[in-house]
């Protein structure tokens, strides 16, 4: 299966040649054009309860949908915010993402939504993370420029700011400063990240856009 | 045989396999997923069928297995879950991970207790830190909660004192957008005798209410639903249920006196300004109420606009209650109307809207007969309108 990360880094796609036997799951909402040779099949991503969790607790849509062909064809995926997309092979490794930046997988990935504590949730990066495990590759995106980090000691991210990071990666939540001028500065918390591990960054952060219009709505 | 024996034989398992992973630069991408085992001298790694499947035949021949001796390997603890062992090489540059249960178990009885006391340290540094991190938490959740409570009075207090300074006119802007979101297909014709019936008692209680140039107009709409309401700015509606469960006149003014009351104390947009402060909080806090919002706001749209606390409804009674006087009729025709319907047990409570948003207190009741004692004595007149004639109009 050939997929083509196109028109990065700001508006990136997946462009998507299927072959017979070739399979992907894409997000519910990914889809933005495909040939009517390839076949959709909706399917509730893990069960009705994980689902359920998944839909509520992190903010993922409650169905994936699963691209097959029987001669060949092409899909177009996007995602909802202008932004960077990456490709990351799991080799019996594991990877957590934000929920959200979820875009599509290989079938041998398998696709799980975890708690990620009150340290990730008080850094801004939710209480809820998606754990991609197995073999296969996934397709992430971000909104702004992606970048990667590999971590061998002590690493500090401005919260809200983290996409994905490797389970060997821990998160403890920091003031920027002391309390008052964490507060004032507006830099407020960050997260400080240790390795070994990767992790991965975008350059915006929602956060940042909500305050940007909401200042320009009022 | 006690259980902590069979634990020991179980862990002595010489080929107990854990599930793990591999950092090193040899690795294509630096990582990759490993099956460890612990022999009584190494820890082994090798990729795992899920990193194989995914291996071309010449990478898997190229890749190799990892060995780490016991004696030269430094362990440390941490990952996201605080749990994850990770075992290095003296050089630091092979780095063997594991997650599961029983691996450090496992990694300290093979050496000999060496690596359990290195685990140890690195434990009770995590336990330090932990807490740490749960007294701050602690700290953190009691000064919210603080500041939440503080912020919950405030934000009621600057209501009140905000909406003083906001012009009727924002109280009929809002009131007319609700009013687009209610049903108005069963409206009744202006012409009505219902309608007539209502906007009568309105005409007659205007020029008594706290501002008598506000604009109400009351319509009624064909609901069997006991239920009434105001809207800000003073736009009122009477569902039919209520002008058919009335027994006379009086009581349908007191319900409306009452109402008339909320649009003049305006508890509409006290209630609005409060809600957005409430809202304003919780996107502070948790710094996302979007999502709240979106569940709530279709069904809150009317019912934050017309349902109040009860400081608002006794406000609203004792209101009523002088507009009632003022008009030459009964105060006390708004608790008749709450007898009445109390003593009808046999109605199906669902249908009851306006009692079930307007909770029958005796003390209400007591207070507008408190409160009556205090006003001038005077003949209440009985309010020359046919009640009958437009319950047989609605039949
Ligand atoms: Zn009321």
């Amino acid at each position: 299966m050939e997929v083509e990360i196109r028109n990065r880094p700001a508006f990136a796609n997946l462009l998507v040649n299927l072959q017979p036997g070739d399979r992907i799951i894409a997000e519910a909402d990914a889809m933005a054009s495909m040939s009517s040779t390839v076949d959709m099949t909706t399917r509730m991503n893990g069960g009705l309860l994980r689902a359920l969790a998944r839909r509520f607790l992190g903010s993922e849509s409650m169905f994936v949908n699963q691209f097959t062909t029987n001669s060949s064809g092409h899909i177009v995926l996007t995602q909802p915010f202008p932004g960077d997309i990456v490709c990351v092979e799991l080799r019996g490794n594991t990877l957590f993402l934000q929920p959200g930046a979820f875009l599509a997988c290989e079938p041998g990935v398998s696709l799980g939504l975890g708690f990620a504590g009150f340290r990730s949730w008080l850094s801004g990066e939710g209480l809820f993370r998606l754990k991609m495990s197995g073999s296969g590759r996934i397709w992430f995106g971000a909104y702004g420029a992606i970048f990667t980090r590999e971590i061998t000691d002590e690493y500090i991210v401005d919260s809200g700011h983290l996409v994905a990071y490797e389970p060997s990666i821990s998160i403890r939540v920091g003031l920027a400063g002391g309390i008052f001028s964490s507060f004032f500065s507006g830099e407020g918390l960050i997260t400080r990240v240790r390795g070994p591990g990767k992790i991965y960054m975008q350059s915006r952060s929602f956060d940042g856009l909500a305050a940007w219009t909401n200042a320009h709505l009022w | 045989m006690p259980w902590n024996v069979i634990k020991v034989d179980k862990m002595l398992d010489p080929n107990q396999q854990f599930r793990g992973g591999v950092f090193h630069h040899s690795i294509p991408d630096g990582r990759i997923g490993a099956d460890i085992r612990i022999s009584p001298s190494e820890i082994i790694a090798e990729p795992s069928a899920e990193a194989l499947s995914v291996m071309d035949p010449s990478e898997i021949a190229r890749m190799p297995r990892w060995v780490i001796p016991l004696s030269e390997c430094q362990v440390d603890l941490g990952g996201a879950s605080g749990r994850m062992v990770f075992c290095r090489n003296k050089e630091r540059d092979l780095t063997i991970f594991c997650e599961e249960r029983g691996f450090a178990a496992v990694l300290g009885d093979r050496s000999g207790g060496m690596l359990s006391e290195q685990l140890h340290l690195v434990k009770k540094r995590q336990a330090g830190e932990n807490h740490r991190f749960r007294f701050w938490l602690t700290v953190g959740a009691v000064a919210t909660l603080l500041l939440g409570v503080i912020g919950y009075y405030s934000v009621l207090a600057a209501a009140r004192l905000a909406i003083a300074a906001v012009p009727i006119s924002m109280d009929e802007k809002i009131g007319s957008m609700a009013m687009q979101t209610i049903e108005k297909e069963q409206k009744l014709a202006a012409d009505h005798p219902a309608t007539k019936f209502v906007t009568e008692i309105v005409d007659r209680l205007k020029p008594h209410a706290a501002i008598p140039e506000m604009n109400f107009k009351v319509i009624v709409i064909q609901s069997s639903e006991v239920n009434a309401f105001a809207l800000p700015g003073g736009q009122m509606v009477v569902y039919t249920g209520l002008l058919k469960k009335a027994e006379t006149g009086e009581q349908v003014a007191g319900v409306l006196a009452h109402e008339m009351s909320h649009a003049t104390l305006r508890h509409g947009l006290q209630r609005v300004s409060q809600s957005l402060g409430i809202v304003a909080a919780i996107q502070f806090l948790i710094g996302d109420a979007g999502g709240l919002l979106a569940l709530g706001s279709q069904a809150a749209q009317t019912s934050i606009l017309t349902s109040y606390s009860r400081q608002s409804e006794t406000e609203a009674d004792l209101e009523g209650a002088r507009m009632l006087h003022e008009a030459g009729l009964d105060p006390e025709s708004i608790s008749a109307f709450f007898d009445k319907l109390k003593k009808e047990d046999g109605d199906i409570p669902g249908v009851l809207v306006w009692v079930s948003s307007h909770p029958l207190h005796e003390q209400r009741i007591e207070s507008i007969a408190k409160f009556k004692s205090t006003l001038a004595k005077k003949e209440y007149g009985p309010l020359d309108l046919d009640l009958d004639t437009v319950r047989k109009s609605l039949q």
